[in-house]
């Protein structure tokens, strides 16, 4: 007992010492762990990776600031069809690629953010989702570009493949150090005052621009930071899939997923959206290969429970519960229902 | 001339089929707040039942949606009061996440009881059409825009006329108020949806007649209905006729003057300059997209 | 907010070891001499799960036939085989996933999913691992000009779907045709298709309108029909899906269009066709992988007509293409393990490669790119309901009932 004091009561740089030095621990061992993981294996910890990096990017606008982006896999879209435009018309290299694509999504944001961030509420959501749709059929409409509706293919062989394949590790190391970058930024904008400020404007928007924070600079900022981190994910999974098509690059599925880790992990914290990926990837992953015919019903009507009994998110649960030494599910149900 | 007139014609018949799909949703998502992403689930059942109930009783489908909406309004009643009334409280995107949830077990049990066939219910009238001019009216397609023009009315009279529907009004502008009046919301609530997924069997039965659906389709109708939904405007009876056929002239216009395959894509464009220039949707009420509850 | 890294931190490291350290327990090994493993994920929900079960019955009623034949052997004992089937939910990077979680199991030897663009997935992810696939779901040529060497597809290529059904109207309607529509989804497939179809129209001597092009699985197509209702097409012709393929129809009547005939592809062969449109989708031309007047026959399945009779006893509806392409599919497999005698993938590639037999199914034989450009398509026509066969004469149950009479 006397030691979980003594760390509590660690405060400031030497706080952020034991965390980095945790996060080091974490990173070793998910490394180690690399090589005793058959192929097939580690693209399924890649996909984990990939989700903890996406449900990331999303707590930062949906999340912390509270504008629920239901469109969210656009960014993911266009940072992964940007890639495969440059790489096989412009022989780019991937590693110089990715950053770009994330580039893109993050201007991209700017420019669509302006106007949708003036919306509100379920709006806003359903436009950012206008924006998803429309943007595959956009995608879908330019065959020259982007190969439309017959797909496009990133070169991995012959004389315009400029970067090497990275095969089932080198994906793996990729999505990892992509996880690990988002878990910062999310680590570092739930503790500044930018992340404050966005917590202002999720619980009172008009109180939080009375006290001088600049609301639409923040929103757009927070916007194009996820779409930012969203546009290099679909760099790397374009290029893991070599072979992409605008139905699966755009799919609504990829941001419900992504609201739902959020939300079932807690929102608003950054350790939350990470349980969430992890549970829920490993939990739908584990019922497809082992229930092939129900695993969708089985895996539905978890959710359900889920979200019935602890919907606020597992982490704030257990932040609660230890606080208020009440772990009561029913007492969730009776707080939430009409 | 004749090309211009028969297809915002065709995009008006289609306008009202994309209505009626999108009423119920919009009655639940503007009284209620919760936005029911199990929708085209709902839809997808309507046919099922009505495809059942013309093969077991012969019943042509403009009676057999009756049938239909009745089912789904047990249907839906039980899992609002037993099942959505439970979260109803909490953080807005659990209801997104448990009609999510319905949503993957309904598809899923579908998939497995009925199979994955492609179906659809056939009359005698079904592909009929008269001529008013040089234009051809299908006369299916006629019928469902007409459902949706009486639905719309008959809910607007519903809302303004009956002690439940004022009730149902009442609890959507403030649910406090209504609970301090006497109003039992759980059941208010219960039966909003009930009606909204009454709607959706009514819905289900015009689209099983029109065309071929199968399980897989109920994502496709849940994304027709929030697009009109939200672009109608919430809060307004009218709301989702408005944007309905908005939407149908819209592609019918943008499939016969553009590319054909650019039809979605002018469908989301027109979506979101209509939500920048006039945020609460064509006719919505301002009051419904940021309601605090108690 | 307090802030509590010790838990976070707990939490954390508990989940990562419970994901990597159930990760760690060694899978189960694979085959042993007498059962060879097939893989096989197929789409069981999504929006291919219809044609992912017709698949996937395919691949069972092949495992059921050759278990069944007790004289095949390997080395002395008794071949059988064993397929496992995975669900891909009808997406690519599953479908693909799916395939290398199978080769960390040591199953080298793969059965296709079905859908062009899972099938491309599924064709990349095989050439890394060295595994070899046989191919019964996606007909894209763009599948098969990558250079890739492992995967082998018994159905005709994407190009002759369109181009049977012309050259059946060239050689058996009279009068001959002029002009002929083209309609097309915009999916890769369907366009491929539409090149190959206008390409052969052309040289046969049809004036060609169109394409017109309309977003895929859609059910409206009434744009596109608008677009050439003025040019009075004798025939259209429609590189669509199921859904499309009957909004055409229906559309088509409503609207007031009245061509010589109707050709689709991939649609009318699929039995809900003619059970959804009714008396519509008479005399309705179609373009098919198989019928059962097919010539040819080995020792597992008989010939095209057993096939049927079978099928039809042993999963109670009539075997359709799907099913039958997915037998072919299992039966190639099947075949290049009997002759090499093992269940090594390179040897099953060279056998594959070198495959050359008259089935059920018809010819079953690869080009240097994997694609079986010696079995032609058949052309069907629904007529009182069933699905007739039309086309190569050689193998008509009736004759082709011209012009299409409503």
């Amino acid at each position: 007992m006397s030691t979980l004091k003594a760390l509590k009561s660690v405060n400031g740089f030497k706080r952020t010492l034991l965390e980095g030095l945790l996060v080091l621990v974490v990173v070793a061992g998910a490394i180690f762990f690399k090589s005793t993981l058959p192929g097939g294996e580690l693209r399924a910890v890649s996909t984990i990776f990939m989700f903890i990096a996406l449900s990331q990017a999303w707590n930062i606008i949906g999340g912390f600031t509270g504008y629920a982006s239901f469109g969210q896999v656009v960014f993911f879209g266009m940072g992964g069809y940007f890639t495969a435009a440059v790489m096989l018309h412009l022989h780019f290299s991937f590693w110089l690629a990715l950053p770009l694509s994330g580039l893109f999504g993050a201007v991209f944001a700017v420019i669509i953010g302006q106007p949708l961030l003036k919306l509100k509420g379920h709006y806003f959501a359903i436009a950012t989702l206008g924006v998803a749709e429309g943007m595959r059929e956009v995608v879908i409409n330019l065959p020259d570009i982007t190969g439309g509706g017959a797909g496009i293919s990133v070169p991995i062989a012959g004389t315009f493949a400029k970067t090497q394949y990275l095969g089932d590790g080198g994906f793996y190391l990729l999505f990892l150090a992509l996880a690990l970058f988002a878990l910062a930024v999310g680590t570092v904008v739930s503790r500044n005052k930018f992340g404050y400020g966005l917590r202002a404007i999720h619980q009172n928007e008009d109180a939080a621009a009375a006290v001088g924070i600049n609301t639409v600079r923040s929103k757009v900022m927070a916007y194009s930071l996820s779409a930012f981190i969203t546009g290099m994910v679909g760099a790397s999974y374009v290029f893991q899939q070599v072979t992409i098509f605008p139905e699966r690059l755009f799919d609504v599925e990829i941001t419900v997923l992504m609201i739902m880790m959020v939300v079932i992990g807690g929102s608003g914290t950054v350790v939350g959206p990470l349980l969430g990926a992890l549970g829920l990837q490993f939990i739908s992953e584990y019922l497809r290969e082992h229930f092939t015919n129900m695993h969708t019903f089985i895996l539905g009507g978890i959710i359900i429970l889920a979200v019935i009994l602890i919907p606020q998110g597992l982490v704030n649960y257990i932040r609660e519960g230890r606080r208020t030494k009440n772990y009561s599910l029913l007492a969730n149900i009776r707080r939430y229902r009409l | 001339m004749d090309t211009f007139l028969q297809v915002t014609a065709y995009g008006l018949l289609q306008g009202g089929l994309l209505a009626l799909v999108a009423v119920g949703f919009s009655l639940v998502w503007g009284i209620m707040n919760i936005v029911n992403l199990s929708h085209g689930a709902f839809v997808i059942l309507g046919a099922y039942i009505a495809w059942e109930i013309q093969g077991w009783l012969g019943l042509d489908p403009f009676l057999g949606m009756f049938i239909s909406a009745a089912v789904l309004f047990c249907v839906g009643y039980i899992f609002q009061r037993f099942l959505i009334n439970l979260i109803v409280n909490g953080p807005v995107f659990i209801t997104l996440l448990l009609t999510f949830g319905i949503n993957m077990i309904l598809i899923q049990g579908m998939n497995l009881f009925f199979t994955a066939d492609f179906r659809s219910i056939q009359t005698s009238y079904g592909s009929n059409s008269f001529e008013v001019g040089n234009i051809r009216i299908p006369l299916v397609r006629l019928l469902a825009f007409l459902l949706a023009i009486v639905i719309t009315f008959a809910l607007v009279a519903f809302v303004k006329h009956t002690r439940t529907g004022i009730s149902i009004m009442a609890t959507g502008m403030d649910r406090g108020a209504a609970r301090l009046m006497g109003i039992r919301a759980r059941h208010v609530y219960a039966l909003t949806f009930g009606i909204s997924a009454a709607l959706a069997g009514m819905a289900g039965t015009m689209i099983a007649t029109i065309e071929t659906f199968d399980p897989s389709k109920a994502g496709k109708f849940t994304l027709m209905a929030f697009v009109v939904a939200v672009l109608g405007g919430l809060g307004n009876m009218y709301g989702a006729l408005v944007g309905g056929l908005l939407m149908g002239l819209v592609q019918g216009w943008a499939g016969q003057y553009l590319s054909g395959t650019w039809v979605n894509a002018i469908a989301f464009l027109v979506l979101i300059i209509v939500l920048v220039f006039r945020p609460n949707g064509l006719v919505g009420k301002a009051f419904y997209a940021a309601r605090v509850e108690i | 907010m307090k802030k509590t890294p010790r838990t976070s931190a707990a939490i954390i490291a508990a989940s990562c070891l419970a994901v990597f350290g159930i990760n760690a327990i060694p899978a189960a090994s694979a085959a042993d001499v007498v059962t060879i493993t097939l893989g096989a994920s197929v789409p069981l929900t999504g929006s291919l799960a219809k044609e992912g079960l017709l698949t996937k019955e395919g691949y069972q009623f092949c495992q059921e036939k050759v278990n069944a034949l007790s004289t095949a052997t390997i080395g002395g004992k008794q071949k059988k085989i064993e397929i496992v089937f995975q669900d891909d939910t009808s997406k690519p990077d599953l479908a693909a996933q799916n395939l290398s979680k199978f080769n960390d199991k040591g199953i080298k030897l793969i059965l296709s999913s079905y859908g062009s663009a899972n099938v491309n997935a599924q064709a990349a992810v095989v050439e890394l691992n060295k595994q070899t696939m046989v191919d019964s779901g996606g007909a894209d040529d763009a599948i098969f000009n990558k250079g890739y060497t492992r995967t082998f597809n018994v159905m005709s290529p994407a190009s002759e779907y369109a181009t049977s059904m012309v050259r059946a109207i060239a050689e058996m309607a009279k009068p001959k045709p002029v002009t002929m529509a083209f309609l097309s989804a915009d999916d890769g497939f369907s366009k491929t298709v539409t090149a190959g179809g206008m390409k052969a129209a052309t040289a046969l001597g049809f004036t060609v309108i169109g394409p017109q092009y309309f977003p895929n699985a859609t059910s409206d197509v009434s744009a596109a029909l608008n677009k050439i209702k003025a040019d009075k097409p004798d025939v259209i012709l429609g590189s669509v899906h199921f859904v499309e393929g009957v909004a055409m129809i229906k559309q088509a009547k409503e609207l007031g269009i009245t061509p010589k005939s109707f050709a689709e592809t991939v649609a009318p062969p699929i039995l809900d066709f003619a059970s959804t449109l009714g008396p519509l989708a008479e005399n309705v031309l179609g373009s098919s992988q198989w019928s059962s007047t097919v010539k040819g026959q080995e020792k597992y399945f008989g010939k095209a007509s057993n096939y049927a009779s079978e099928f039809l006893a042993r999963f109670g509806h009539e075997a359709t293409y799907h099913n039958a392409e997915a037998s072919a599919a299992c039966l190639a497999m099947v075949l290049a393990i009997e002759k090499t005698k093992s269940a090594d993938a390179e040897k099953i590639k060279t056998a594959l490669a070198a495959l050359d037999v008259q089935s059920f199914f018809g010819r079953i034989k690869f080009d240097s790119t994997g694609q079986n450009t010696f079995k032609p398509m058949v052309v069907i026509q629904i007529q009182k309901g069933k699905i007739i066969t039309v086309w190569p004469r050689s193998i008509a149950q009736a004759k082709m009932i011209w012009p299409y009479v409503k």
